[in-house]
């Protein structure tokens, strides 16, 4: 379980999130939404430690995060698939991979069998370059890479953003599995309602760096969209 | 004409020993230390130190001024250096004072001149080492004389070149090395302490000035002064080689060092350095990034 309490996270002088608290249970999928900006991609970067500067608490499995190095959360068992992905172009797939065994238990160092598993063209290309991947293949290889983290709960910013329509079937399938089979928790910040309907167990929605609305995933009536989430 | 790439091919090994460690701090840190070619010159007064104290030569006074030079770095990082991440302009400044507190310190004797103790090997004056009798003797391959000391200077860049690149692509320390310079939050995200890799990495670029500074000493006089001008050196050949590229160091190390050999031989020094830095400009002019660098910085 991950749970933040009356967070306030800045960059520079910028106050992004204001008194935020928000709890993930442990194997649920909480959707986090709402309009562009309104600080989805900082909660996320807040549970990371990649703010500038943040105050409130921020606990994980029952230990106190609230203070810890981005390294340390990483190795507790947070796992990140950025927004754009943020692989390493000029690393190899298996580099960058294995750049996420970092933060696994045992040193990593080799490639986790869920990622075989999962994405078996990644297997097979291992030695080329991540960055001649298609943007699909680009977001399989970051989520690839927070496995090999090893985490217990899984930190995803938008991970079908600007990629084709079939691979978006495959990678909400994939989200699914991740959470259903191999037991991760997710926080999934999203734009997409119907995914989020779908696959999440509950919702956050956020406006102007604060929780507007929180409630299992029924909840999230017509109302509350159109209200946070039309233009 | 061998003769004179030959010189050329020392002198890019000098400028190599010094790019590398600059390439590789400025590449994984953002820092651009002003301090490096005072590095250079601790790497030289150790081996006057070790040579009056020790009566070491200089192939001994190699891994010493490597562990001095890369331990007075570890300590400028952990200091001060580390508080200024992402602050380029301060950290400038910083080392640049660092530099001067170093060159004071030598120049002073640590402050001992001011109570008038002086210590041998130390102080304004300008030292010497010698060089062991064996590097002494010129050696001809093939109808051409060399000199074995700037051979000797060759094949030790060579392989510390050849072990700097195996760190950074053949162990788990380099990969994470390579990691903070693409994208160092994704590499904290990714598990990598990265403060504790960048601690080492400083370590590791000074100890290489060190072991310039030791090669310097055996054919320049060794003086408080001598390494304030290398970090422009370095630096001519960091930027035309790419910023963090080990590859890009090699290529414009040599090629620079043959530029400034090749018009040093057939005019003077002076007019060596004005065409190294136009040769500079009209590569920077043609490619800003550098000649090899990777896509995204």
């Amino acid at each position: 379980m991950l749970a933040l309490s009356h967070i306030d996270s800045y960059y520079g002088a910028s106050h992004i999130l204001h008194d935020l608290s928000v709890e993930a249970r442990g194997r649920e999928i909480l959707a986090v939404l709402g309009r562009n900006g309104v600080g989805k991609t900082t909660l996320l970067k807040t549970i990371m430690g990649l703010t500038d500067r943040c105050t409130g608490t921020l606990v994980l499995d029952a230990k106190d995060f609230s203070t810890a190095a981005t390294f340390e959360r990483a190795r507790a068992g947070i796992g990140y698939v950025p927004q754009g992905r943020q692989i390493i172009p000029d690393f190899t797939i298996r580099e960058n991979i294995l750049m996420g065994g970092f933060a696994a238990a045992n040193g990593g160092g080799r490639i986790p069998d869920t990622v075989a598993e999962l994405f078996p063209y990644l297997m097979d290309n291992l030695d080329r370059p991540g960055g001649v991947l298609s943007g699909g293949q680009q977001q399989q290889l970051a989520i690839a890479r927070a496995l090999a983290m090893e985490p217990s709960i899984l930190l995803m910013d938008e991970p079908t953003e600007g990629i084709q329509p079939n691979i978006v079937e495959q990678i909400e399938q994939t989200i699914v599995r991740l959470n259903k089979e191999f037991e991760l928790t997710i926080i999934l910040v999203e734009q997409n309602v119907r995914f989020a309907r779908e696959a999440a167990d509950s919702f956050v929605m956020m406006e102007n760096g604060r929780v507007v609305e929180a409630d299992a995933i029924d909840g999230l009536t017509d109302a509350i969209i159109a209200k946070h989430m039309t233009i | 004409m061998a003769d004179v790439i030959f010189i050329g091919l020392s002198l890019s090994s000098i400028l190599l020993l010094i790019a590398l460690g600059l390439t590789i701090i400025y590449g994984a840190m953002g820092v651009i230390n002003m301090a490096h070619g005072e590095l250079v010159m601790i790497g030289a007064y150790t081996a006057v130190m070790t040579g009056i104290y020790l009566g070491f030569n200089l192939i001994a006074a190699l891994p010493v001024a490597f562990l001095v030079a890369g331990g007075i770095g570890f300590l400028m990082e952990r200091a001060v250096i580390r508080h200024l991440y992402g602050r380029l302009l301060d950290t400038l400044l910083a080392t640049w004072g660092i530099a001067i507190i170093l060159k004071q310190a030598i120049r002073l004797e640590f402050g001992l001149s001011f109570l008038d103790i002086h210590i041998d090997g130390l102080g304004t004056g300008l030292q010497n080492v010698a060089i062991p009798a064996f590097l002494n003797q010129p050696w001809s391959i093939g109808g051409i004389e060399v000199q074995s000391y700037r051979t000797f200077i060759i094949l030790l860049t060579v392989f510390l070149a050849l072990v700097t690149w195996f760190l950074m692509y053949r162990t788990s320390y380099g990969i994470q090395v390579r990691a903070i310079m693409r994208n160092a939050d994704m590499a904290a995200a990714c598990g990598i302490d990265v403060k504790k890799v960048s601690s080492l990495t400083f370590a590791y670029g000074s100890g290489l000035a060190g072991v310039a500074g030791v090669m310097m000493a055996g054919f320049k006089t060794v003086s408080p002064d001598m390494g304030s001008s290398l970090v422009v050196d370095g630096f001519l050949v960091v930027v035309v080689g790419g910023v963090g590229s080990l590859l890009g160091s090699v290529a414009s190390a040599g090629f620079l060092g043959q530029v400034n050999g090749i018009f040093a031989t057939y005019s003077n020094d002076i007019l060596a350095r004005a065409v190294v830095f136009g040769v500079v400009i009209l590569i920077i002019m043609w490619r800003p990034q550098g000649l090899f660098s990777f896509k995204g910085r």
